[in-house]
Formats: structure tokens, sequence, C-alpha cells
């Protein structure tokens, strides 16, 4: 897995590719728990290139999502596909995050 | 299981989901198994396998033995063992779907996305053992 971050104006873009899974999600956890910690409101993951995702990472979403909430930001996703979004709507985390199909999208909704 | 059945013994311990994947990967390709599939097969062993290495042991320590024989055509049949502590992950509760973000709950939904992607899942204890056995692919 790989974690890209750009600074944008009202948020941090996390471009995240790759499998997320038991044995790396607490990366991307702790990357936007340091995002979080710098001052960050509002992360927009980008899981365009994201292949895979098991219960660990939706573990991880969740945290991050759940921190960001009770201090007044937001996790947004952007560009769902493939089985990461399968495994979102099995979970039906689907409907607890706001998902958008573009990265444009989820900037203009901030 | 079919005595023809590749078997795989490591520890259980999430350095092994790798290889156990791999392993089991080898096996349902031999099969014919859809490529599509391949991560939905891969995501099954891994919530099983995590399972494992956080309930039935004090984490770090005990096995875990993999079996994977070719069921029909692109079908594979996998059961997964374990000598620790008597667990039935499918005695576990489905989580609470009602919630909202903030008091949804953070576990529970890797055994509901096992049974979501596989075809059928049996769970026994024999002697001082955990099986679990499953069909894979399942419905969708």
């Amino acid at each position: 897995m790989t974690i890209e971050p750009t600074e944008l104006e009202k948020a941090v873009l996390l471009k995240v590719s790759g499998r997320m899974d038991a044995e790396n999600a607490h990366e991307f956890e702790q990357a936007c728990e340091q995002w979080i910690t710098r001052g960050a409101k509002h992360l927009i993951a980008d899981l365009g290139g994201l292949q895979y995702v098991s219960s660990m990472g939706l573990r991880s979403f969740l945290s991050v999502a759940q921190k960001l909430q009770s201090a007044s930001g937001s996790l947004i996703l952007c560009r769902l596909n493939g089985l990461p979004r399968q495994v979102f709507e099995l979970t039906r985390l689907i409907g607890l995050f706001p998902v958008f199909d573009s990265e444009q999208q989820a900037i203009a909704a901030l | 299981m079919d005595p023809a059945a590749r078997r795989l013994t490591l520890p259980a311990r999430v350095e092994s989901v790798a290889v156990f994947r791999d392993f089991v990967r080898s096996g349902a390709v031999a099969a014919e198994v859809p490529a599509e599939e391949l991560e939905k097969l891969d995501l099954v062993l891994e919530e099983i396998l995590m399972n494992i290495a956080r309930y039935a042991y004090v984490p770090g320590t005990g096995a875990a033995e993999v079996a994977v024989a070719a069921d029909g055509p692109g079908r594979v049949s996998v059961e997964i063992a374990d000598w620790g502590n008597a667990f039935n992950p499918l005695e576990v509760e489905p989580p609470d779907f009602s919630r909202g973000l903030a008091e949804r709950p953070i576990g529970g939904l890797g055994v509901f996305l096992i049974r979501s992607l596989v075809s059928s899942i049996d769970y026994r204890r024999e002697a001082d053992r955990n099986i679990l056995s499953f069909g894979f692919p399942g419905p969708g």
C-alpha cells in the first residue's frame, strides 16, 4: 500500500493505492492521525488505486472517521470502486461516509 | 476433506497470512477459479486467519493449518484448523447496522464478510482442534 498526501486549501488529500490488509492498515490510520495532529479537519481519501481492503482496513476508516467527526471534521471518500466498494457496501459502511465519484466533487462539497 | 488436498501449517501470526494466501491462490488457480474471484478468496482467508491469531491463542503463539482442494469446475473447498481455544466464529453476533458513525462498533465485520463471500461454511470442534471449512466462490 502507498499513501501520497497533498495539502489542499480546506483538506488533505490522501491518495491510497494497493492493498490495505491486516499487516498494513495501521499505516493508513497513523498517516491520518499525523494530519489530524497537525490540524487537518477534513481528510479526503482517494481510493481509485485501492485494490483490496479487509476488515482491519475498515476498522481504520471507521476509527479515523469517528475521530474527525468528534472534532467537527470529516473523512470523505472518493473513487471507491471494485472489491473495496463491494466490501463497503456489504458491511453497509457506505452510508456512513460521504462518497464521491471524483476528487473535484469531494473538494467542492467542503 | 479430499485426501488429495494440499496442506500447509504455519505459525498463526499476521506475517503468515501472505504465505497462506499464495498457497491457497495456487490451489484455486489449479482448480480454475476465475481470476476476478481471487481477491475475494484472499479476503475470506485473511479474516479467518486473523480471528485465529487474535482469539484462538495467546497472540503470537500457536499454529494454523490450511488445506485446499478442487471441488468441481472453478470451485475450491478450503479447510482451516487450529489447536487453540474452542471458538466458533459463526456464533459471533452480526454487526448492528442501525447505528450511525459515532456509535458504529468497530468489530464484527470480518465474520460478516466471510459469510457474504462463501457458498457454504461449517464449523466443527474435533478433539483439540477448531476446524472451519468453506466452499468458494460464493453466489455474488
